[in-house]
């Protein structure tokens, strides 16, 4: 008999296991934003790697990265400086971080599997070029090709990827060609609802970024950042505070606002508004990064220990919370980066200060049904604030309101047939106005003619 | 207000060119994807001009008219110029589902043209997305509507307007600027195309939405026809390639507002035509008569399907 102990059981993953587990729980859009996450990266630590709060102000208007999508190629190029030929050698194309590797300063990236990822996502041809400068200053480039199917076929237990020499081009960057793309990404790109999407995706979730003047095009189109703002008068303040915290002995800085964004809706049924209330409820991110937009879900909090579940009445509300960390190891992220960590102690002490907030919000939306004019009127009276220029305040202020009792209402509910109420609504001057707000308008004007004063 | 009440229907000539380049296109795609068998889906009226076309250039024997007014579904009966038409009762929405369901047809490449008068609105979208979402692989798609700014609202409501009626397809910032006129008929043809698309891209179905049609023509209200087919991944290149040659005229970039002629004027440009020289103002002149040049280029871009009088039959 053979010795038993001297065998060994294979455990070694199949390449073709591997990255049909990687690229699963990751959306197509979160796959394009991992890239872009990564051209971010480099031109922040271009910038000079620091804390993005709100108050810093580093310019990053030197900066630009074109996305390509059509159904035969995606291609995103930046020109924030290049990955080094070490580098790409040493970690960038290797599937997550070694302990050893120097964590980036601020930046978004952590896990080292992003970039891989999402090529693997988009296409089964793939080119990483870089350009970068050489020690002596000139610049040097080379190129990564991967041909998926080919390496994945291939079973020698070797999972490098070849470098090759190219050409040299006018900026230090990267860019990233892929074609053969897979099915998901081919019928995705030809989806003009699925572009623009992105495009708004963008647009919220490097608000942060595009503030600064950095530049992101989607097919010719330059991407206007979201504006976040609250309220500010008299009556209204939004809450803004900031302090550190530490998760597993690294540090955390933390600021965190909230306040009225836009007035609570009259009515809690659900409308034909075509925005809904889309921008309202919690954001947090991480090294500037958004990575949840406009949270209602128990992600932020709500419906938990002590937070009552969103609701209708509650829009208008925005929160932000931004986490910043020097090793992005002790930031709440999730791999995907569309998401928070909820076991993360940072984030659960925060979550505490997010409840508090959201709880004083909520009151305020209950106070006012019984003082609706006067708090619509002051509500108005309210102007927009960008989320940086809000002073700090520990904690939120709103309108005490002068509460009346009310008399019994009679809820009323009707169907007719669409075109119909657009035509009277066209007719009582908007087109757009609410089904809500035609019925009201119609039975006040019946009201006037039928009964008139009494 | 039904077609069939419109005065001088068959006197609108931008709309007659607009159809018969059309049908001529959808005829070179039916070749060039050896396509039979078609059944042909509409809104026929009293008059049933597209009916005629399809019999003639497509070939198509099954057809399908529906007509929602009493007295129209009376009149269309008596009116159906083929022994093969048959005229529903109901309105598209209530009808269309019941033709796709319809095994008889239901596995046969269609052309559904929802030709309406008014401006695209809440049941037009509804018919796009169930013919898009449901229509047999490889069948072709129109929709013609009014382009007129006031079907959208003022201008202050119009973007917004906008958006409800495409979706998300429609970015956030769009411009009053693209929302007027002369932009807007551009505008809504671009959106309804990307509506089409992104509905078949949404869909569990594994035909892309292709366009091939988008033209706007002019005799009174602006009007926008788009279309395009539901091709199955192995033909998807050849409709693009049939659909972006130099020889392909369903996507002209200008509005087409032909010029209202009588039959000597007519004639008379005809005899000159074809020509190596473009006809200019001069040669009108010289004719007897006179033209804006707009006009004339018109006529001369499209004599062949400028509507022959002895057709006022349909
Ligand atoms: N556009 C780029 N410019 C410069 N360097 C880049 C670029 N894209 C990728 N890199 C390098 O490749 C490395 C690997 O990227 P990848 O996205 O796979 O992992 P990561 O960013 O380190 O971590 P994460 O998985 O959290 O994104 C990066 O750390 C960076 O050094
Ligand atoms: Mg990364």
């Amino acid at each position: 008999m053979s010795d038993i102990t001297a065998k060994k059981a294979k455990a070694s993953p199949t390449k073709e296991f591997f990255v049909n587990m990687i690229t699963r729980d990751i959306t197509l859009e979160d796959s394009i934003l991992d890239l872009i996450d990564n051209s971010i990266d480099a031109a922040w630590q271009m910038a000079g790697s620091h804390a993005m709060t709100l108050g810093d102000d580093t310019d990053l208007s030197a900066f630009k990265i074109t996305l390509t999508l059509s159904e035969d190629q995606f291609t995103i190029s930046d020109n924030c400086g290049g990955m080094t030929l070490d580098n790409a050698v040493d970690h960038a194309f290797s599937f997550g971080r070694k302990a050893s590797q120097e964590r980036e300063e601020f930046s978004i990236g952590v896990y080292g599997i992003g970039m891989k990822r999402a090529v693997f996502k988009l296409g089964k041809n793939v080119r990483v070029r870089s350009q970068f400068r050489g020690d002596n200053g000139s610049p040097l480039s080379f190129a990564v090709p991967i041909n998926v199917t080919d390496w994945l076929a291939d079973e020698r237990p070797s999972w490098d990827f070849d470098i090759v020499e190219d050409d040299v081009r006018s900026e230090y960057g990267v860019v990233i060609i892929v074609n053969e793309l897979t099915w998901p990404a081919k019928t995705a790109f030809g989806n003009p609802a699925f572009v623009e999407n992105l495009r708004r995706m963008i647009a919220r979730d490097y608000s942060l970024h595009l503030g600064r003047g950095l530049k992101i095009e989607v097919g010719d189109e330059q991407i206007i950042g979201a504006n976040l703002e609250l309220a500010m008068s008299e009556d209204f303040s939004p809450m803004r505070i900031s302090y550190e915290d530490k998760q597993d002995g690294e540090s955390v800085s933390i600021e965190m606002l909230g306040g009225m964004a836009a007035p609570p809706p009259d009515s809690v049924e659900p409308d034909d508004r075509f925005d809904g209330d889309k921008r309202f409820g919690w954001y947090v991110a991480c090294n500037g990064r958004i990575v949840m937009a406009a949270d209602k879900s128990s992600i932020a909090g709500w419906g938990t220990k002590d937070w009552p579940q969103w609701h209708r009445q509650y829009a208008g509300f925005i929160g932000i919370v931004l986490f910043s960390a020097s090793n992005t190891a002790a930031l709440p992220l999730t791999t995907t980066k569309r998401s928070v960590d909820q076991s993360s102690d940072v984030y659960r002490s925060a979550q505490l200060k997010m409840r508090d907030l959201s709880k004083v919000w909520i009151a305020y939306t209950n106070q006012r049904k019984q003082a609706l004019e006067e708090a619509k009127r002051k509500e108005a009276a309210a102007r927009a604030v960008p989320i940086s220029l809000v002073e700090v305040k520990p904690a939120i202020a709103l309108p005490s309101l002068n509460v009346q009792r009310v008399e019994r209402p009679a809820n009323v509910h009707y169907s007719v047939p669409v075109q119909r109420m657009k035509r009277l609504a066209r007719a009582l001057g908007n087109i757009n106005l609410t089904y809500r707000e035609v019925g009201v308008r119609s039975f006040e004007y019946t009201y006037d003619d039928f009964v008139g004063d009494e | 207000m039904a077609s069939f009440d419109a005065v001088n229907y068959s006197l609108r000539p931008s709309k007659a060119i607009q159809r018969q380049l059309v049908f001529e296109g959808i005829r070179k795609l039916h070749e060039r994807l050896r396509l039979s068998d078609s059944v042909y889906v509409g809104l026929g009226s009293v008059w049933f001009t597209d009916f005629v076309l399809a019999h003639e250039i497509l070939n198509i024997n099954d057809m399908i008219s529906m007509e929602v007014d009493d007295i129209g579904f009376a009149r269309a009966k008596f009116n159906a110029p083929y022994a093969t038409v048959q005229v529903r009762k109901g309105s598209s929405t209530d009808t269309l589902p019941e033709l796709l369901a319809d095994r008889y047809i239901n596995k046969r490449p269609w052309v559904v043209w929802l030709d309406y008068d008014g401006g695209f609105d809440e049941g037009l979208m509804d018919d796009v997305k169930l013919i898009v979402e449901n229509v047999p692989s490889n069948s072709t798609f129109l929709i013609t509507f009014n382009a007129h700014e006031m079907n959208y609202g003022n201008a202050k409501e119009r973007p917004e307007r906008i958006r409800q009626l495409f979706g998300d397809t429609v970015p956030d910032n769009l411009s009053k600027k693209k929302c007027k006129t002369p932009r807007l008929r551009h505008t809504l043809a671009g959106f309804a195309v990307d509506f089409m698309k992104s509905v078949a891209a949404t869909g569990r179905r594994k035909e892309a939405f292709v366009d091939t049609v988008q033209i706007v023509y002019q005799d009174g209200a602006p009007m926008v026809t788009v279309g395009g087919m539901l091709a199955a991944p192995e033909t998807v290149n050849k409709i693009r390639d049939a659909a972006g040659n130099a020889g392909w005229r369903c996507r002209p970039e200008r509005v087409i507002r032909a010029p209202h002629l009588t039959i000597r004027e007519a004639l008379a440009l005809q005899a000159m035509l074809p020509s190596e020289d473009s006809l200019n103002r001069d040669n009108v002149q010289e004719a007897g008569f006179d033209l804006k040049v707009e006009q004339i280029e018109i006529y001369e871009e499209y004599y062949r399907e400028y509507p022959k009088f002895a057709e006022v039959r349909t």
